[in-house]
């Protein structure tokens, strides 16, 4: 060979040799393997904006949740089921539609159609959550937990949906941008932990927790937001993200948001002794119907015992 | 149809899955015979990716960019196969590829012999880059997606491992390089 010929096309000549076929047998281990292996649930399949602007409605979406709150315990029982006292932005912006009950078997995957059940299955051995969606428009996924997303649009400005349930332990890293660094050596495993690693984790601008019950099943709700000015692109992995549901896989966030700007309420509750989290989502553009739906939704929440 | 399969894929189809592999995995296999310079290394790294691809579908968004997103699993299942490869192997003497032919007639023999050689005293990086660009043809922003770098990290790697790749040849050529170094 002389360096008078062309490298590129000596190496592009070179690399047109070799192998191309890829024996059967390896197609038959792969099918072998992922028939034994669960596909990794992704929370947060939508997107959210904007956020500073909003923090006023959060916090005062909070206060008349405590107000609501405070007001069931004193003038009457709460709610056989729901999530009435979860802090609910429709409190400030729309009525709830109200969520009818339905003979109809809970579907597992919803596709715009008519309102009616939707479940959320259990992650492990978690209980399935059955939910009534109110509207048409509303897009969901199965299995290992699931999401709801109004008009299948996760995008900013006007997205708007739910996703879960997780289980814990959960392991909250202490910087959402910075999360391949701040993962924490143990995991939070309760409600007061989650929510208290939460409020610490850098830049959320965590609400004040509020007591909640649902379906029985007490335990907080929280509003968190991601920053209007946060740069994903300078996150680890472009990612932002809020917890990981084992430490160390590398496999980055089980939980990562999906644009500055997002407003996430939380429902995190003790079910039967084990930690578990809802997270519904939505952007400062969300129309007010679209979340009255998601409250709507987030109400009608039903544990399977 | 790809799309649609990558969709069904996402939903927990494994028929679905195992017929998007079988689209994909020969351009997956050649991909990575050629930067390892090892068909079994090769079908390891495969069926890693696939895998991997497989517990990792639904963080795919955009059905139509599965094949790309794909590539960039096998880039690492590769990394990952070679760093396996070195801990095991120092010694072991050259093999030319399984599958080669040897009906270029703008390559000699003596050209495949030096250009296995210099090729293999790459970086596992820098063959990945050159794989992408010369043998899928890929643009240097194609070639940056597919290896997870900046674009302009993966120009200069680019320029680096050409260069790298030249003057290993040169000196194999003149006979200069240590025999150590003859080794994979």
């Amino acid at each position: 060979m002389t360096a008078s010929r062309d490298p590129d096309r000596l190496i592009q000549h070179f690399l047109a040799e070799g192998a191309e076929h890829l024996q059967d047998q390896v197609y038959d281990a792969v099918r072998a393997d992922i028939e034994q292996q669960r596909q990794r649930a992704v929370i947060g399949p939508w997107r959210m904006p904007i956020m500073n602007k909003l923090v006023p409605i959060g916090v005062a979406a909070a206060a008349v949740v405590v107000a609501l709150v405070v007001g069931t315990r004193l003038l009457g029982p709460p709610a056989s089921s729901g999530v009435g006292a979860v802090p609910s932005v429709q409190a400030s912006l729309a009525p709830s539609p109200t969520a009818a009950p339905s003979a109809v078997t809970p579907s597992a995957t919803v596709r715009g159609n008519a309102p009616g059940p939707f479940v959320f299955k259990g992650v492990g051995d978690g209980p399935d959550i059955t939910v009534t969606i109110p509207a048409p428009g509303w897009y969901g996924e199965q299995p290992d937990g699931g999401t709801l997303v109004k008009n299948d649009k996760s995008d900013p400005p006007d997205g708007s949906g739910m996703i879960g349930p997780w289980y814990g332990p959960l392991y909250v890293y202490g910087d959402p941008c910075q999360w391949s660094t701040t993962s924490p050596k143990a995991p939070v495993t309760t409600v007061d932990g989650l929510v208290a690693a939460l409020t610490a984790q850098k830049s959320r601008d965590a609400s004040a927790p509020v007591d909640i019950t649902v379906d029985g099943y007490s335990g907080k709700s929280i509003i968190l937001h991601v920053p209007d000015d946060a740069s994903f692109g300078k996150c680890d992995q472009g990612r932002f993200g809020s917890w990981d549901i084992a430490a160390g896989t590398n496999d980055g966030p089980d939980r990562y948001h999906q644009g500055p700007g997002q407003i996430d309420e939380l429902v995190i509750l003790n079910v039967s002794g084990k930690l578990m989290v809802f997270d519904a989502g939505y952007y400062a553009g969300t129309p007010a119907g679209d979340l009255a739906e998601l409250h709507a939704i987030l109400d009608s929440m039903t544990f399977k015992k | 149809m790809q799309d649609g399969l990558v969709e069904q894929a996402q939903r927990g189809d494994a028929e679905a899955f195992d017929s998007l592999a079988r689209m994909v995995g020969d351009r997956c296999l050649a991909i990575a015979v050629r930067i390892l310079r090892d068909v079994d290394l090769a079908e390891d790294a495969v069926q890693a990716a696939l895998i991997t691809a497989w517990i990792e579908l639904r963080t795919l968004r955009d059905p139509s960019r599965f094949e790309p997103w794909l590539h960039r699993i096998l880039t690492n299942a590769c990394y990952a196969e070679a760093r396996r490869r070195r801990r095991w192997s120092e010694g072991l003497r050259i093999l030319p590829v399984a599958g080669a032919s040897a009906s270029d007639e703008y390559l000699t023999v003596d050209d495949r012999d030096l250009l296995e050689r210099a090729f293999r005293r790459l970086t596992t990086q820098q063959r990945a880059v050159l794989v992408f660009h010369h043998y899928l043809g890929l643009s240097i922003s194609e070639v940056a997606e597919r290896t997870g770098l900046p674009i302009g990290t993966a120009k200069s790697r680019l320029h680096n491992a050409t260069k790298a790749l030249r003057a290993s040849i040169e000196a194999d050529a003149r006979g200069t390089v240590p025999s150590q170094e003859r080794l994979a």
